[in-house]
């Protein structure tokens, strides 16, 4: 069982320049988060739930509020952190295994030990076997879980997942949901996941936080207080589903739809046209 | 030479790459390499018709055989050798400064948006004028020795490999970048982990567009400012016009320069053994 | 990652300046000092003067468009041979089999090799270096074109057999628009390499009028000046060219840059 902190938000704000003027991206965040909880953020586009989650994780910083993990403020990135991002973001030069080590280089452990922890939670995710293959070998859903692997074997306090199965199509969605949950129930991790699927957020999380757009604030927080692991079936999560759908009921849904991502460009080497031979 | 692939074109069916248009190449191997000597053997004979029947001076078109005999002496008198030894070790010289010059400039401009600012466009500028311009300037610099023929060259490498590497690293993706913060790691950390391996790709282009360059810079000083060296003996050749000299000499030309680049891409795919191809 | 922009340097646009600037600077004023009195330390009025006659008498202009003339003749007609040669190279497996070896291999020669050869037979004039412009154009057009050919993905043609086209219209609204923007890579390539092929061949058969011959001459008779008036000139020539290129580049990226969902 990794150790879990209790992560305290209180009155964030967060604010961009734009052309000179102040636009405020959220405000008035105040959430505390008990150790080995599951918290749910959903929102339509805009509602700041990704700043958010980059600001915890410390890729962002220039805030007003408090954010505390162990009633300690956080500075920076720190290992004690760990994110499992939209893409999977695996190194495409390294194998599963070296993907997932490289994760451990600033850790304090011996080699005997890093190389032990790797191959636990390469086990964990369910890729015994897939070791030494590259990332482009594997599945959307493999690479995945290959990144979730990444971001546990730091044994953080925290784990923050942005979207994390948003690009994975629905079978492979449900069923990694579900590992999702058998590796929060064993590890007992702290874990706040930001999706826009609704249906994905009441799974998961003892709490569903809704956010609204435009400065991003906290709409309202369903508790969620089905049993575990919860029936999409059943009459109960029926009902919690339509408690968080009905905060959306203004927008409409299709506000919860995603843009398209822009593919990277690969940089051409035939720009350098600058340049005489 | 690296192609443009559409960036609409649909990913490829069966993973091995882009389907052939018209036709799938035979894999018989054996077919193809005998038809493939077709055109070339009767050229030679259309050759050696020309230089019996006498339809051309000798002078501009000698016999088929002259050439062989020539060839053959050139080459067991180690002349052949020996002038080539100077010409590789001229470009191995060349291309080591140029590269190394290279690879330093463009990593400090990938990685440092301040000093891209200060030297990029006087780089540019430099740059527009093509190796070949710059000759005479520096041959009236330091003469015709072997410091000419080395900066020629070293500019020669230099430009593409500064240019692919600052690209390369500036092409890094910013995602990866933010991976290695999340995980704390330290800017040496960052800079051999992450961004190096990921710019491999358009740096070794580089390299490679560079060696050519190198080359290619080389028989151009050696067929006008060297008394050795492959370039000389073409312009030797030519000059007491003997095609057979000059042939000898322009097919040991081909010769490392295709050695010469087929090592480069060995090297890359195993540097790159990661990769597939397509996307 | 600090936000804090250092007040104390200058703005991104002016930095650019600094050095050539300082050479420049530092360049005038040795000359001026009298560093050394070797007769090739001229100095930027001297260089200034040099253009200013040059153009007077009408001799920079007149070596210059008999470059740009060459230049011109040699890529037209390397250009279309290359993508005869191309097309036929992609699109016919005969000639893929007979003549794509030697093609390659003829392709490994360095290209300035050839201008020994090329003087033998043609001469020194005008027509030798022509034939020489032609060869530097056509490699690079028969590889693209041939690349841009073969990789039109089978994809797109079974569409158009689904929709009934025949094969004019299999070439001219599928095939042709596909390997477009690989013909046009070759063509720019071409343009970059003619240049230079330009310039080589005026230096390897010195005779008649042209830019580089300007170059050469300006070395025998020791007059640093002209030399350094060649090359910025043959830069600003170089300069212009890499500039349209990237200007047609990013228009035909513009349409090639599509939103793609990510899956």
């Amino acid at each position: 069982m990794a150790h879990a902190a209790t992560l305290s938000i209180k009155d964030l704000h967060k604010q961009y320049e734009v052309k000179g003027k102040p636009l405020s991206v959220m405000q008035d965040i105040n959430l505390d988060i008990a150790p080995g909880d599951f918290i749910s953020i959903v929102g339509s586009s805009g509602c700041g739930k990704s700043t958010l989650l980059r600001l915890l994780i410390g890729l962002e910083g220039d805030y007003q509020g408090d954010i505390l993990l162990d009633g300690k403020r956080i500075v920076g990135t720190s290992l004690e952190r760990g994110i499992v991002f939209q893409e999977h973001r695996l190194f495409p030069w390294l194998t599963v295994e070296k993907n997932i080590a490289l994760s451990l280089l600033n850790a304090p452990l011996s080699p005997q030990e890093k190389a032990a922890t790797v191959r636990e939670h390469i086990e964990l995710v369910g890729l015994k076997g897939f070791e030494s293959a590259y990332p482009h070998q594997l599945s959307g859903g493999m690479s995945q879980r290959v990144a979730i692997a990444r971001a546990l074997v730091n044994r953080p306090d925290v784990l923050l997942l942005d979207e994390p199965f948003g690009a994975l199509d629905a079978m492979t969605r449900a069923h990694l949901q579900q590992e999702l949950h058998r590796i929060w129930r064993t590890e007992g991790i702290t874990m706040i996941l930001v999706t826009h699927d609704v249906e994905e957020a009441v799974y998961l999380g003892n709490r569903v936080v809704v956010m609204e757009p435009r400065p991003g604030r906290v709409r309202r927080i369903v508790p969620v207080t089905l049993p575990h692991p919860r029936d999409r079936a059943s009459h109960g999560f029926a009902t919690v589903r339509e408690q968080v759908l009905r905060e959306f009921a203004p927008q409409g849904a299709a506000e919860l739809a995603e843009a398209p991502w822009k593919r990277e460009l690969p940089s051409s080497p035939l720009s350098a046209w600058q340049f005489a031979v | 030479m690296t192609v443009q692939r559409s960036l609409t074109a649909p990913l490829p069916a069966d993973g091995i790459g882009p389907p052939r248009l018209l036709f799938r190449p035979s894999l018989n191997w054996s077919v193809n390499w005998l038809w493939a000597w077709a055109v070339p053997l009767a050229l030679l004979a259309i050759w050696q018709l020309a230089s019996t029947r006498g339809w051309v001076p000798d002078q501009v078109l000698p016999a088929p055989r002259t050439v062989l005999n020539t060839f053959s002496d050139l080459l067991g008198s180690g002349e052949l050798w020996s002038h080539l030894n100077i010409s590789l070790v001229r470009v191995f010289a060349g291309f080591s400064i140029g590269l190394l010059g290279g690879l330093i400039l463009g990593v400090a401009m990938g990685l440092s948006p301040l000093l891209r600012d200060y030297v990029y466009p006087l780089f540019k500028a430099f740059s527009q004028v093509p190796t070949i311009g710059w000759l005479p300037f520096l041959m009236l610099l330091v003469g015709i020795d072997e410091s000419l023929k080395y900066l020629l060259i070293a500019k020669a490498t230099l430009v593409p490999v500064a240019v692919n590497t600052c690209q390369g690293i500036q092409g890094v993706p910013h995602r990866f970048v933010e991976v290695a913060r999340v995980y704390a790691f330290s800017r040496w950390q960052l800079l051999t982990r992450v961004v190096l391996p990921a710019a491999t790709a358009p740096i070794w282009n580089g390299v490679r567009y560079g060696l050519t360059h190198a080359w290619l810079a080389l028989v151009v000083v050696e067929l006008l400012a060297s008394s050795e060296g492959i370039g000389f003996l073409i312009v030797y050749g030519r000059q007491l016009f003997q095609l057979d000299v000059v042939l000898a000499a322009v097919l040991a030309v081909g010769m490392v320069g295709w050695a010469l680049d087929k090592a480069l891409q060995r090297t890359e795919d195993w540097l790159l053994r990661w990769r597939k191809s397509g996307f | 990652m600090s936000a804090n922009i250092h007040k104390n340097t200058l703005p991104p646009q002016l930095r650019g300046w600094v050095l050539p600037l300082a050479l420049l600077a530092a360049w005038a004023w040795a000359a001026n000092a009298g560093w050394s009195d070797s007769p090739l330390l001229v100095s930027p009025l001297a260089v200034w003067e040099r253009a200013v006659l040059q153009v007077r008498t009408g001799e920079l202009w007149a070596g210059l468009s008999a470059s740009l003339w060459r230049n011109a003749w040699g890529f037209a007609i390397g250009a279309s041979a290359g993508l005869v040669f191309g097309a036929l190279l992609g699109g016919s497996r005969w000639f893929d089999r007979l003549l794509g070896p030697s093609f390659h291999t003829l392709k490994q020669i360095s290209l300035f090799a050839w201008i020994p050869m090329l003087s033998m037979w043609f001469g020194l004039g005008d027509a030798a270096k022509i034939a020489f412009i032609a060869l530097a154009a056509f490699f690079p057009v028969v590889l693209n074109t041939c690349e841009g050919l073969r990789g039109v993905p089978r994809e797109f043609i079974e569409v158009a057999r689904v929709h009934g086209f025949s094969t004019w219209q299999l070439l001219g609204r599928v095939v042709a628009p596909a390997a477009a923007p690989s013909i046009f890579t070759g063509l720019q390539l071409s343009l970059i390499y003619t240049w230079l092929a330009t310039l080589g061949a005026e230096y390897l058969m010195a005779s008649g009028k042209g830019i580089g011959n300007t170059l050469i001459d300006g070395r025998e008779h020791l007059w640093m000046d002209l030399v350094l008036l060649g090359i910025i000139v043959v830069g600003l020539v170089g300069a212009v060219l890499n500039w349209t290129l990237a200007t047609l580049e990013k228009r035909l990226l513009a349409w090639r840059d599509r939103t793609v969902a990510r899956y």
